[in-house]
């Protein structure tokens, strides 16, 4: 009885098992099929970008193809001897100020990140609390008011407006505080004291190697949002020599009709997001491991 | 190699914003949170802390958790303010000295080994601080490493180093400074059994190779006994007795330390004290023993009258005869040599420890038996404030 019974257990169990598979197999196909979309939506417009690039501007005007035209080279010559932008000059200056603005605000926000998680003081929740009230506060609102004053402070077409406001980066803070909790024991600060290591070495040689993947991430946030940034930019630099890429890109776009040339612009996008991708590439492992950083126990 | 001495330190912890005044509304008296004293100062950690410790003494503060070991610890280290009272360390007054002036080395729990270094890098670190010559660094590193035995992992990172090799490398850049002060907040509390009692014998061996005064944490009292010299046992931020390990653990001063020092724990019994001229007994449960001579004379000399006191036996100091306190056995522990016999006796679960060596038949649960114990090894406790008696 007891074999036969075993026997019918091991069908039904084999049974189970295939079901268990096609279920398995359905739901990986899902998962595939929905991460596949959101691939091509991330990819598409890439693609769609080096296409157009790639195109004249008649082609451009009858509308979209998926198909790479011939004009690349074409497109890439006249939007780098364009006389009313300078490319070279263009993409200088904002890797000037991106690069400046991703270092100072990555350095100094995990500068008083640790300072609210290393030490013990009174007040200490509230200027966590202020800190984390000002992220709240939109740049636009306090634009007009910021851009008088650097007017006054006799800083206008100057970088300094564009990369030092930049050091106060509440969003870079937080996380900076965030990721210290979870990878910054305190002990270690304590054993560099005791070793007699004094508070700004403890912070440059042990702390911030142990934050590498945060400050990878933070720096290619504030890279990207610096390089892409044309508000403030706009409203402070006026000197063509002095401008940056979205500010040539949005001065190229708004050509009048007989010089527009929308390949030429595709083109000078292209080329504006290189330095992105170059970035991103060389930081891409530290971004991935600063993503997941204390998701599990290391 | 120095001597500390700590005179009448106290660490407060003040109250944050808001937190101050919801205790406050509950009243001026001193409540206890945990086990800590909230006063209208902040949280008491530690008070009253008064400690002389000798040139190259191995003292060992033990308590449990929270009663301000670590804390008196940080505090000789530098890591912690101290709220009152002096600390000298060779002599010299060290309350506002940075950690890295006071000549310390510290060995932390949780290793505290910097990541990103290998070991070499981790146990030079303080050296290269100290500006000294590349190759007196080196001297001193592989000095080390040979004493720790971890020649072998000085090009690793910590993360490629098991917990046990950790705590060595953690225990090398303590000593490779050759510090005055070498002090240890629970070092063996993050391994296993097993590796735990081998670097306790490490320890040992250590102590007699470097030759400087130790002061070390745990909450392990087997660490405290094997170890120290000296032990400090503390509660809720006071000492509640400093001695040697055989002191501590055959005269407690109070309740608590007969209870916290030894194990099994000490048994302790609802019991009567009998004065009868310079004699001194105890009466538990009809059964009358004559306290020993030094016992009666301690008594004696303090003029302590008959009372209802807590008396407290010691396992291992009991024995199993005809006449003595009846006991009904609840649970019986085969350990090999011993037997531990977990019974219910005048009210009390206690346990006695029988050697199974000319043991015939090991009683079961259930079974009625008797035992005794001898004078000299009865511990009378004041009921009222649970004081020893006799001290």
């Amino acid at each position: 009885m007891s074999k036969q019974s075993g026997a019918v257990n091991r069908k039904r169990g084999l049974s189970d098992n295939t079901k268990g598979m096609v279920k398995l197999t359905a739901l990986r196909v899902i998962v595939y099929a929905i991460l596949i979309f959101l691939s091509f939506l991330c990819l598409f417009f890439f693609y769609l970008m080096i296409i157009n690039a790639s195109r004249t501007h008649a082609d451009l005007q009858k509308g979209f193809t998926l198909l790479p035209g011939g004009n690349f080279i074409q497109n890439l010559v006249n939007a780098w001897n364009d006389a009313s932008i300078n490319i070279p000059r263009g993409m200088l200056n904002s890797l000037i100020i991106a690069l400046a603005t991703a270092v100072l605000t990555t350095y100094f926000s995990a500068l008083t990140a640790y300072g609210i998680h290393a030490y013990d003081f009174r007040g200490k929740k509230l200027v966590f609390t202020f800190i984390l009230a000002v992220m709240m506060i939109p740049s636009q609102v306090s634009a007009v008011g910021f851009v008088q004053l650097m007017n006054k402070m006799g800083l206008h077409d100057s970088y300094i407006p564009l990369i030092v406001p930049g050091i106060a980066a509440p969003v870079v803070f937080f996380y900076m505080k965030q990721y210290m909790e979870s990878v910054l024991p305190l002990d270690l600060v304590a054993a560099a004291r005791v070793d007699g290591s004094g508070e700004f070495r403890t912070f440059n040689t042990i702390v911030l190697p142990l934050l590498k993947p945060a400050i990878a991430v933070q720096m290619i946030f504030s890279f990207v949002s610096s390089w892409n940034n044309y508000f403030i930019p706009a409203l402070l630099l006026d000197k063509p020599e002095k401008k940056t890429v979205p500010i040539m890109i949005a001065q190229l776009r708004s050509a009048d009709y007989s010089k527009f040339d929308m390949g030429k612009v595709f083109m000078f996008i292209l080329l504006a997001i290189l330095p992105v991708m170059i970035v991103y590439i060389i930081l891409s492992k530290s971004i991935i491991k600063g993503i997941t950083a204390g998701s599990v126990k290391g | 190699m120095a001597t500390v001495q700590l005179i009448n330190i106290k660490k407060v912890y003040p109250y944050v914003s808001g937190e101050k005044k919801s205790n406050k509304k509950k009243g001026a008296e001193p409540e206890k949170k945990i086990n800590l004293q909230i006063t209208d100062e902040g949280v008491v950690a530690v008070q009253e802390f008064n400690l002389d410790i000798a040139d190259k003494e191995f003292i060992v503060l033990v308590g449990p958790s929270g009663c301000g070991k670590s804390t008196t610890l940080r505090m000789i280290a530098g890591l912690e303010e101290i709220s009152g009272g002096e600390l000298y360390i060779d002599g010299k007054l060290v309350n506002a000295v940075a950690p890295k002036d006071r000549d310390i080395a510290m060995v932390f729990q949780n290793y505290a080994l910097y990541p990103h270094m290998t070991v070499y890098n981790n146990m030079a670190f303080s050296l290269k601080l100290k500006r000294l010559p590349k190759d007196e660094i080196d001297r001193k590193v592989r000095e080390a490493a040979e004493i720790l035995d971890i020649t072998q992992y000085l090009d690793r990172k910590p993360k490629a180093l098991s917990g046990g090799q950790r705590q060595r490398v953690a225990i090398g850049r303590a000593i490779v400074r050759a510090p005055k002060v070498m002090l240890m907040d629970e070092p063996l509390s993050n391994l296993d059994a097993k590796l735990r009692n081998e670097m306790r014998a490490e320890i040992i061996k250590l102590r007699e190779r470097i030759d400087t005064t130790f002061i070390y944490v745990t909450h392990d009292q087997t660490e405290a006994m094997t170890l120290g010299d000296r032990i400090v046992v503390m509660k809720d931020g006071y000492i509640q007795q400093i001695g040697t390990p055989q002191e501590v653990f055959n005269h407690p001063a109070n309740l608590f330390v007969a209870g916290f020092i030894g194990m099994p724990v000490m048994n302790f019994f609802d019991a009567k004290l009998l004065r009868e001229g310079e004699h001194y007994f105890v009466e538990l449960g009809g059964h009358k023993v004559h306290l020993s001579e030094d016992k009666c004379a301690r008594l004696a000399e303090k003029d302590v009258p008959s009372q209802d006191v807590t008396l407290g036996v010691r396992p291992e100091h009991t024995e199993l005869s005809k006449d003595g306190v009846a006991a009904k056995v609840d649970v019986s522990e085969m350990m090999g040599s011993s037997v531990h016999l977990h019974l219910t006796a005048e009210g009390r679960d206690i346990i006695i420890i029988v050697p199974t060596v000319d043991m015939e038949n090991i009683p079961r649960m259930g079974d009625e038996l008797r035992f005794s114990f001898a004078g000299k090894v009865a511990h009378v406790f004041s009921k009222e404030d649970g004081r020893n008696l006799e001290y």
